[in-house]
């Protein structure tokens, strides 16, 4: 028992400074769900979470708390789901996928002759969008009339300002109830009010069954979208989404010529050092067949001691050539493009991403990645070098930030575990040329003495 | 003590003492808020101790200043003193131990030496430093000051006692609840029940019960326990003025508080740390000045084999050494110690025959080993976080370790696919599970270490190891960091 409970580090109080330890893990205290006013719109302050009890007590006051938390949670499920009328949107289910806007009877003879406008549902002067190509051939859903925050960072729009959802996208929004999907869909989308009326609603299960396994959306990636959508994270898919992506400039993964680490000779020996080395040179009786490597002579500085010691090479990530996604095997490869919620996202022009997510299923993929299959990954992934004020002082932080990263996300049977992988070259910071100045945040200076050694 | 050594101490000193600077004025407004702590006895000088990374000497130049003809004098003079009379490399010996299959060194200055200089291998009988000597001597009162072991003990108990006083003071609000309620169901017996239930108002229950059920935490059993000692003193100065028959009864008053049994019987723990106490008998027997140090430093084989291969500071002998006697046989060559410490990398250990595979255990841990070594690290053995490797910037003294490695052997060479065979044992070798990786890495995020995934390629097998440099020419070694994600952090 003693070390059990006393091994583990202490905590600091703030929870800020413990990065670990995921509120979401815990079960919550739902009593706070009763401050929450759905109906007001006046932006409720968040609410507490309660103290945790470890054990029962007798004491009726512990029985009341628990049923009275049991009660909130039961009356905010009760909460009656609608779609309000106000902020309805309703999309039309293509089992074949995007189909190009019908040809209006009168065609502007500037329209190109693919992109047509449909002048009557547009209420926008009719201009002709080249963006139909962008529409993906996964895209199944069609929204003719969008409205709402979704579509900032959701569907593709065509020509005629339709909006065109992919699986995962549908799924998320109707999962969400922000999405009514009718089906079977009225012939060409006219989408007249009156037409809307013969199609029925697309339940959730249906909707399971429909867009799962559609367009290589399996149940793992769709777990990580939507629960990192949840968030407030915005995703799309990486070039790398399709297992069969074609090759497309094989000239970029000619084989990797990776430089060995660079053995310095003694530059910094003085001169007149140099001068008399003859005397008592350590080299002449250093030898890396039967040692010892850094010889038995006199040495000048221990910096030399650890230039001769270096003779294992190591991977240089800086120097590594990128590679194209297609040389990745494929559950090791990037599925999802990240973008934080404060970034600026454009749907037309994504940015760069602030993540990139590789989905992995623990049961088709039982192990974890061997150094080929994960290095491929991480050289798919652009040069992310550690640079920065603070990286530059800080030389623990730089090896945490590595040269490349992504982000693994784990799933086991619906559990996702995410874990960042980063491209650390421990041999491009080399530890005895430091002078002991401050290697990076010590995370627990504060209570220096229950962290373990 | 040389004047180069000099130099090199002074050099070491100066960014030490800015960083203990800073510490001490980071630690200044956080020790204002808590209650203050006993004084800590003071720290050895480990700047001092551990002045050299590696047991090798150095010999520095001294500096030439150009405008100071004198000082070049000094120069020549510092390298005729070394072609008159070189300085002699200290070696060091010790012995394979098959049965551990470690070394083992017994000699009190190797042993001083290969620890404070580059923190190589552990006592036998500690935690790591060989200090049972000092804690033995200690233990027989003939010497104070404390090893790291008792500290760790002495806290350990003081967080449990803490620990204990909180559930304890727990323990009593509960009470103290359960009392009000039964008093409160005992007046109202007349009305309904349900309405005692109710007498706490729905909307307001988490205010309520968050004053009500408010935890206690360490620091409050800390003041609570302050505040005890604190009238157990007066108790006492007021019982030492009465007589000595009202002594009991006074102190039976005095204390409402009930203990739980296990409370109770740690409150007579005696107050040193090491309740293992000898009978004084048995310590009487003892002639109490001089015994023998029963602790040997153990080094592990990828220590020793870089202490022999790399650095030429340790000689390896079969046999124990006697003390005075010189060795008969001839120390283990490089070569030969690769053989053995390759088939001891194996449980049992291989036939003496057989040869040298690229991916014997030891080869791939000395990689790494070597590796880390070669950049500055001090790098020892993880098995306490469930992980390979540990390291430690200058050494487990100064600082935490803050990376933990775990070694994989990658075969990414063509030569291991060639064959089905080949696939399938690579394979084998080569699996790790995913729970296992969740598991090392949740450990390591609770000890507040980066885990680093080193993966070492291993070469085709070669024609001859006769030439050690160039076979772990041949490796490869490549760091991952790998550290868990929280998409509820990184939002911004």
């Amino acid at each position: 028992m003693a070390d059990a409970d006393e091994d583990v580090i202490q905590t600091p109080s703030n929870a800020a400074a413990q990065p670990e330890v995921d509120l979401s893990d815990e079960t919550q205290d739902f009593r706070f769900l009763n401050h929450l006013n759905f109906f007001a719109d006046a932006s409720p302050s968040i609410p507490r979470r309660g103290e945790k009890d470890f054990e029962p007590n007798p004491t009726e006051l512990q029985a009341d708390v628990l049923s009275a938390s049991r009660g909130a949670m039961h009356n905010a499920l009760s909460y009656p789901r609608l779609h309000g009328a106000k902020t309805r949107v309703v999309a039309f289910y293509s089992p074949d996928g995007y189909i190009p806007p019908v040809q209006p009877d009168r065609v502007t003879p500037k329209a190109s002759e693919e992109d047509g406008k449909s002048s009557e549902s547009a209420p926008k002067p009719p201009r002709p969008l080249p963006n139909s190509a962008r529409i993906s051939p996964d895209a199944c859903v069609c929204v003719p009339s969008p409205k709402g925050q979704f579509f900032k960072t959701m569907g593709q729009a065509d020509s005629s300002s339709r909006v065109w959802l992919l699986p995962e996208e549908a799924l998320y929004l109707i999962e969400r109830g922000s999405l009514d999907i009718r089906w079977p869909s009225p012939s060409g989308f006219a989408a007249g009010p009156g037409e809307e009326d013969l199609s029925i609603p697309m339940s959730l299960q249906a909707a399971y069954a429909c867009f799962m396994g559609r367009g290589d959306l399996t149940l793992e990636r769709y777990s990580v979208y939507t629960g990192l959508k949840r968030l407030g994270y915005a995703l799309i898919r990486a070039p790398g989404w399709c297992d069969d992506i074609e090759q497309q400039d094989v000239e970029a993964s000619n084989a990797s010529e990776i430089t060995p680490p660079k053995l310095h000779g003694p530059g910094l020996a003085g001169m007149l050092g140099s001068l008399f080395n003859w005397i008592h040179d350590p080299r002449s009786t250093a030898s890396t067949a039967s040692g010892p490597i850094i010889g038995t002579g006199i040495h000048r500085h221990y910096m030399d001691v650890y230039r001769k010691l270096a003779i294992i090479p190591w991977y240089d990530p800086a120097t590594a050539p990128e590679r194209h996604p297609s040389d990745t095997t494929p559950p090791f490869r990037v599925v999802f493009h990240v973008y934080k919620p404060s970034t600026p996202f454009k749907k037309s022009a994504p940015p760069t991403p602030d993540f990139r997510v590789s989905v992995v299923s623990t049961r088709d993929q039982t192990t974890m990645p061997t150094m080929t299959q994960l290095g491929a990954l991480l050289e798919s992934t652009p040069l992310d070098p550690p640079r920065g004020e603070k990286m530059d002082r800080m030389m623990y932080m730089r090896l945490r930030h590595g040269y490349r990263n992504v982000v693994l996300a784990v799933v086991d049977q619906g559990v996702v575990s995410y874990l960042r992988v980063a491209d650390s070259a421990f041999g491009k910071e080399k530890l005895y040329e430091n002078k002991g100045g401050p290697q990076g945040p010590k995370r627990n200076r504060a209570n220096y003495k229950p962290r373990k050694r | 003590m040389t004047i180069d050594s000099l130099a090199w101490v002074f050099r070491m000193d100066t960014p030490v003492t800015n960083m203990d600077k800073k510490v001490a004025a980071k630690s200044g407004p956080a020790s204002d808020a808590r209650p203050p702590r006993a004084p800590r006895p003071p720290r050895p000088n480990f700047r001092q101790i551990h002045q050299f990374p590696l047991p090798v000497n150095v010999h520095h130049v001294p500096p030439v200043i150009p405008h100071n003809p004198l000082s070049l004098i000094s120069v020549v003079l510092s390298y005729l003193t070394f072609l008159i009379s070189p300085p002699r490399q200290e070696v060091y010996s010790a012995y394979f131990d098959k049965a551990t299959s470690s070394i083992h060194v017994t000699d009190e200055r190797s042993i001083n030496a290969l620890w404070q200089m580059g923190f190589f291998g552990k006592g036998s009988l500690s935690r790591s430093e060989p200090s049972w000597l000092a804690r033995e001597k200690k233990r027989r009162g003939l010497h104070d000051g404390k090893t790291s072991e008792e500290i760790t003990r002495l806290r350990r108990t003081e967080r449990r006692e803490l620990k204990l006083e909180r559930a304890r003071m727990e323990k009593l609000a509960i009470e103290e609840t359960l009392k009000a309620e039964a008093a409160a169901r005992q007046s109202g017996a007349s009305e309904p029940l349900d309405q005692v239930a109710q007498s706490i108002p729905r909307d307001d229950t988490t205010n309520v019960t968050a004053a009500a059920t408010e935890k206690f935490s360490l620091k409050k059993a800390k003041e609570a326990r302050a505040l005890e000692a604190r009238q157990a003193r007066e108790l006492a100065a007021q019982n030492a003025a009465l007589a000595g028959q009202n002594q009991i009864e006074s102190s039976s008053n005095g204390k409402s508080v009930r203990f739980s049994p296990v409370v109770r019987k740690k409150e007579f723990l005696p107050t040193s740390p090491s309740s293992l106490q000898l009978p004084d008998s048995v310590v009487d027997s003892f002639d109490s000045d001089d015994f023998p140090n029963e602790e040997h430093l153990q080094l592990s084989n990828e220590e020793a084999f870089f202490l022999v291969y790399s650095l030429g500071a340790l000689q390896i002998y079969d046999a124990p050494l006697k003390s005075g006697e010189i060795q008969s046989t001839s120390p283990t060559t490089a070569s030969a110690l690769l053989q053995q410490f390759c088939h001891h990398s194996f449980q049992p250990a291989r036939d003496a025959s057989a040869s040298i595979q690229p991916d014997d255990p030891f080869m791939i841990s000395y990689t790494v080993y070597h590796h880390f070594r070669s950049l500055g690290w001090v790098i020892r053995s993880g098995v306490k976080f469930g992980t390979d490797y540990l390291l430690y910037n200058r050494g487990p003294v100064f600082s935490h370790a803050e990376f933990a490695v775990i070694v994989i052997p990658s075969y990414s060479h063509p030569y291991w696919s060639e064959t089905e065979e080949r696939k399938n044992y690579t394979a084998e070798k080569q699996a790790r599970s995913w729970w296992w990786l969740h598991c090392v890495n949740r450990v390591q995020a609770q000890v507040l270490k980066s885990l680093v995934v080193c993966y070492v390629e291993v070469p085709p097998p070669a024609a001859s190891v006769d030439d050690i440099g160039a076979v772990f020419g041949q490796y490869k070694v490549r760091e991952f960091l790998v550290k868990r994600w929280t998409p509820n952090r990184t939002r911004d």
